[in-house]
């Protein structure tokens, strides 16, 4: 049953792999100044010069599209670390610890999943003045819960195999259970849940940047790219059409890249998720 | 299984008092002074101090926790700082305008992704079932704004076949409330049905491997037919699970969705209130998604309960 | 269980009341107006904000005067008036037989009601203009005698604002919800988050207006504002706020454009009061740092016009002034050089409204060219902006449009966040209140010339007033100086 899994897995590691040269090639190389006003150069189209055009601040579209991807990427990177790195053990706790204990944490675990992305960021948007960092802390702790889920689950499972049951009755400690045995098996299944919260972390991102509750100006960032560009979509469409397509490509990259990671690791778990 | 639902009831009740008193908690740090932003720039300190006392907020926060979440019981969700009007009402009213939303929303993702879904099962290993795939694949990875700007470009602005905004309600003009809630509802539905295709596939997927499906089929039943008869029922179970999580992305999703739109839903009075500093409106209107998000995850852990038979059996 | 089912029905029914939105183009009678700022309530003499009185004002609620659309100050409900010699008491006829909506007559006691009660119950900070009023005696009941305790120009001026409103005093029990005035319009109904219906007042004593209906309608984003508009959801955008967009109404036979100016000053503020932004020659540099043509261009599609200071050109004292302290990047390096502020780093903290964001980029772009380094920071406006930048003054700069008439005068108020303190300035808008109309113009020429030397503030430019509307909607007003969206104006085209 592997049929589709490895041209998901490539096409993902390509779209990803594009997004991640943008932006690590945004710090050493732009085209042109992404934030540089030029009034010479205003609203001009796809060109030599400027690839994909300027916007209505004659600044170079393409620029900003490789500076936002390292917005994206950024924002991506700690929400998803941030979840990772609390959700995960919080799992593989609730799985070893007191039944009665692990399952408090899953009502907790379940209670942040009702504040789901959007609305944690636009009230800690509220209270701390929204900007890059709380929209990744709040997408981060919207993110917490499927990772305790996922790493819960597996960590059940990890926990009946013979070797587990073996090193118990040898006396290992909990923790020295969790680290040898259950983390290394549980790790496949955290780094596929990794790269579908990275999609949604861009999703998210996009549409904080769009409501104003996201990355500030002028820091290039797609969601707000598609902002400013409403108002010209009649009379120039390519101002919204860069960043959209930029946006869907990311996260297209990184689903196709966790469902080819997930039919990898394991091929009866298939597309969920 | 009552028991199994008594306990989902339990635990909706206690996480819904802990939420509340989170939203209360994590608001209550909000800066800007309600009293302030209502009176204007040069208000006299004697006035602020004034309408401080009627606000209620010079007293201590658990007194005002135990009176808002008191008085939510009895529906009263207490008087908004900027309109000094009841914001109970206005909640109810703009809920009920967002449930359309989302309920439309629904609609359309599940009219798409049924269909869609079982098709692209049935026929998963041939080219059409891939395209099926392909294109779910490529329904995620657009935001749910992204397709509400386009859809407005060509339908409202272009073609001029249907509004670009607003809100009629079903009472005062069926016909405008319809016409009015095409485009938000494709916006939030093509999406969600993209994600809920893959959904339906994949469980399909897996009832068409079952036995009794197999049995069912070398009867000489076609795929759908044997479907139909044996395996729905147990093919809805991931897919009704995931249908209330999607329900939940929806109505948040609803949030931008009513911006792009203009239509006077929870969403356009969240943000509202948050830019007005409407610290009590906020709270209720934040408390109310939670309390929505909560209690379709309670229905959805019933219905698994439900719909699971190995789980009835359990019990 | 009973009480869920009841909740469930309100629902239900609620989704059907909320947000009652026209389908106006089918009512002949009605028009549907797009704005974008909503009132919170009725009441703008304890609510601040422009939104209230541009729905409200000349509309619902007049005054003894208005202002006309070239800024001339015109009778309302005064037919007529007097100025003693010593432009200490004002002398004003009523006009007969004009009754306020909810049935009340309005009469000199009236006036007296209201004049008094803008001291005693108004909240907002406007309600100073008010001050300036010594008493308000009833003479007869068409006649009423105002006395002020040193003469003032902007005393009858400021009459045509908000604060000159009258009101009855059995009208007044509720007014964040029942408005009562004496205007062609009464308020009928109103959906909170989209609309306002106004329908014609049967008691007005003026002409019958030219539409039975108005529908204001109201979209926080331009886009769809504009989008309603051009998908025939609404007759006319009052204000379109987003100018890239214009070609699209100019090139289509459906629409009416205009385009005339405002009094909103669109104002790169400084705060005078701290480092290094009391500092004249930094100001002066930053000022000759930003192209104002550029960001005019750039930001709002060079649709507006440049300013020097803070007159628009509708008051009777503008000069031309955009030539002191004009672009000159390399004169603000030597200056900041000779201030000794080469590594310079400001906050620009503004309202998240499209104008401001869109400035603050482009003023970013043009002071990094000259060394300086800028930090933009939006705040939610008008909540944060008003308490952090407008009442604690933590900022360095922001931007703001300035809307109210003849704002100029807050440069006199050293409290006002600015943070200007300037004791020339105040005198001579002391002198200007007080003095002749020849003196008026004279003091405030200089006052005008004086701010912009002094760099009190880098006035970006003044905002255009673009209005987009089915042909069939005549009488727009050309520019928008009053604080009211004037409705009486409108007519039906070719009629």
């Amino acid at each position: 049953m592997r049929r589709s899994s490895s041209p998901s897995l490539w096409v993902g590691l390509g779209l990803v792999g594009l997004v991640v040269v943008m932006a690590l090639m945004s710090f050493l190389w732009t085209p042109h100044d992404p934030t540089l006003v030029d009034a010479a150069q205003r609203l001009r189209g796809p060109g030599t010069d400027y690839l994909f055009g300027t916007d209505k601040f004659g600044r170079d579209l393409f620029s900003q599209v490789m500076v936002g991807a390292r917005t994206t990427l950024f924002v991506g990177v700690v929400a998803v670390g941030v979840a990772a790195l609390i959700g995960t053990p919080l799992g593989v706790f609730a799985a070893m610890a007191p039944k009665w204990l692990g399952e408090l944490v899953m009502r907790v675990n379940d209670l942040v999943l009702a504040f789901p992305a959007l609305l944690l960021a636009i009230v800690l948007g509220a209270v701390f003045g929204a900007d890059t960092l709380t929209a990744m802390i709040a997408i981060g702790v919207a993110s917490v819960p499927s990772f305790a889920r996922i790493a819960r689950s597996a960590t059940l499972g990890v926990m009946s195999t013979e070797y587990v049951l073996a090193a118990r009755s040898a006396g290992r400690t909990k923790t020295a259970i969790a680290v040898r045995h259950v983390l290394p098996n549980i790790a496949g299944l955290v780094i596929v849940q990794s790269s579908v919260s990275f999609a949604i972390a861009v999703l998210s991102e996009a549409a904080l940047s769009f409501l104003g509750f996201g990355t500030r100006p002028p820091t290039p960032s797609w969601g707000r790219m598609l902002q400013e560009s409403q108002e010209l979509l009649a009379v120039e469409p390519r101002l919204a059409l860069v960043p959209g397509v930029a946006i869907a490509l990311a996260v297209l990259g990184f689903n196709l890249l966790g469902d080819g990671l997930r039919d990898r690791y394991d091929p009866r778990l298939e597309v969920r998720g | 299984m009552v028991v199994q639902i008594l306990r989902r009831a339990l635990i909706f009740v206690v996480s819904a008092l802990v939420a509340s008193a989170a939203v209360f908690g994590l608001l209550a740090v909000l800066p800007g002074d309600p009293a302030q932003v209502a009176l204007g720039v040069s208000a006299t300190p004697e006035l602020l101090a004034k309408t401080r006392q009627e606000f209620g907020i010079d007293r201590p926060l658990a007194t005002q926790y135990f009176e808002w979440i008191g008085g939510i019981f009895s529906g009263d969700f207490g008087n908004s700082y900027v309109t000094r009007e009841p914001i109970g009402p206005q909640l109810i009213d703009r809920l009920g305008v967002t449930m359309w939303l989302v309920g439309a929303g629904m609609l359309v993702a599940l009219l798409i992704a049924l269909p869609a879904g079982v098709f692209a099962a049935v026929r998963h290993r041939r080219a059409s079932g891939s395209v099926i795939s392909g294109l779910s694949q490529l329904g995620v990875a657009v935001p749910g704004f992204v397709a509400a700007i386009i859809l407005v470009q060509i339908f409202a602005v272009d073609l001029r076949w249907l509004p670009a905004g607003g809100w009629t309600p079903p009472i005062i003009d069926p016909l405008d409330f319809l016409s009015g809630l095409i485009l938000p509802a494709l916006s939030l539905g093509l999406v969600q049905g993209a994600v809920l295709t893959r959904y339906v596939r994949s469980s399909v997927i897996d009832v068409l491997r079952e036995d009794y499906l197999r049995t069912a089929r070398a009867k000489g039943l076609t795929p759908y037919r044997a479907l139909l008869r044996h395996g729905l029922r147990n093919a809805s179970v991931p897919v009704v699970t995931v249908l209330g999580l999607q329900l939940a992305t929806l109505l948040i999703g609803a949030v931008v969705i009513e911006r792009v739109f203009v239509i006077p839903g929870l969403g356009s009075m969240l943000l509202d209130a948050v830019s007005n500093r409407d610290l009590l409106t906020v709270q209720g209107i934040v408390l109310v998604l939670v309390l929505a998000v909560l209690l379709v995850n309670f229905v959805v852990d019933v219905l698994y309960t439900v719909l699971n038979p190995r789980l009835r059996q359990a019990s | 269980m009973k009480r869920l089912s009841l909740f469930l029905l309100a629902l239900l029914v609620s989704g059907c009341s909320a947000g009652v939105t026209a389908s106006a183009p089918r009512d002949p009678g009605a028009i549907t107006i797009g704005f974008s700022a909503e009132p919170a309530n009725f009441d703008f003499t304890r609510t601040d904000g422009t939104a209230i009185p541009q729905a409200l004002l000349y509309n619902v609620y007049e005054g003894l005067v208005k202002l006309d659309e070239n800024g001339q100050v015109k009778p309302l409900l005064a037919e007529s008036w007097t100025v003693s010699p010593d432009r200490l008491s004002y002398e004003f006829s009523l006009r007969p037989n004009v009754v306020f909506s909810n049935g009340s007559p309005f009469t000199a006691d009236t006036v007296k009601f209201s004049i008094d009660r803008v001291k005693t119950a108004w909240g907002i900070s406007q309600k100073s203009k008010m001050d300036v009023v010594s008493r308000v005696e009833p003479l007869s009941p068409t006649t009423v005698r105002v006395v002020l305790s040193r003469p003032s120009n902007n005393w009858l001026f400021d009459m045509t604002t908000r604060v000159g409103a009258m009101f009855s005093p059995d009208g007044v029990a509720d007014l964040p919800n029942d408005p009562i005035g004496t205007g062609p319009y009464d308020v009928a109904s109103r959906n909170r988050g989209a609309s306002i219906t106004l329908k014609t007042n049967p008691r007005y004593w003026g002409p019958k207006p030219a539409f039975e209906t108005v529908y204001l309608r109201y979209f926080k984003d331009s886009t769809a504002l504009n989008n309603a508009l051009l998908s025939n959801g609404i007759d006319v955008v009052s204000a379109v706020a987003a100018p890239d967009s214009m070609p699209q109404f100019e090139n289509d036979t459906r629409f009416n454009v205009t385009q005339g100016i405002t009094n909103g000053e669109v104002v790169l503020s400084f705060n005078g009061r701290k480092a290094p932004l009391n500092d004249v020659r930094v100001r002066r540099a930053i000022t000759q740092g930003i192209d104002r043509r550029v960001l005019l261009d750039t930001a709002w599609a060079g649709r507006g016009e440049l300013i020097g200071s803070m007159v628009p050109r509708t008051d009777p004292w503008y000069t031309d002034l955009t030539g002191v302290n004009a672009y000159n990047p390399e004169g603000a390096k030597k200056l900041l050089a000779e201030a000794g502020q080469q590594n310079l780093n400001l906050r620009l903290r503004i309202p998240n409204l499209p104008y401001a964001v869109t400035s603050a980029q482009v003023v970013k772009s043009e002071l990094n060219k000259i060394g300086v380094g800028v930090s933009i920071e939006p705040l939610d406006f008008p909540a944060v902006w008003l308490k952090s930048v407008f009442t604690e003054h933590d900022f360095d700069m922001s931007i703001i449009q300035h809307v109210e008439p003849r704002d100029i005068t807050t440069f006199g108020n050293t409290k006002y966040y600015w943070g200007y303190d300037s004791p020339k300035v105040r005198q001579l808008l002391a002198d200007a209140d007080r003095g002749s109309q020849e003196q008026q113009v004279a003091a405030m020429r200089e006052v005008a010339a004086t701010l912009a030397n002094d760099a009190a503030a880098c006035w970006l430019f003044l905002f255009p007033n673009l209005i987009a509307a089915k042909k069939k909607v005549g009488g727009l007003p050309l520019n928008q100086i009053s604080e009211a969206f004037d409705l009486t104006l409108l007519r039906r085209a070719g009629s």
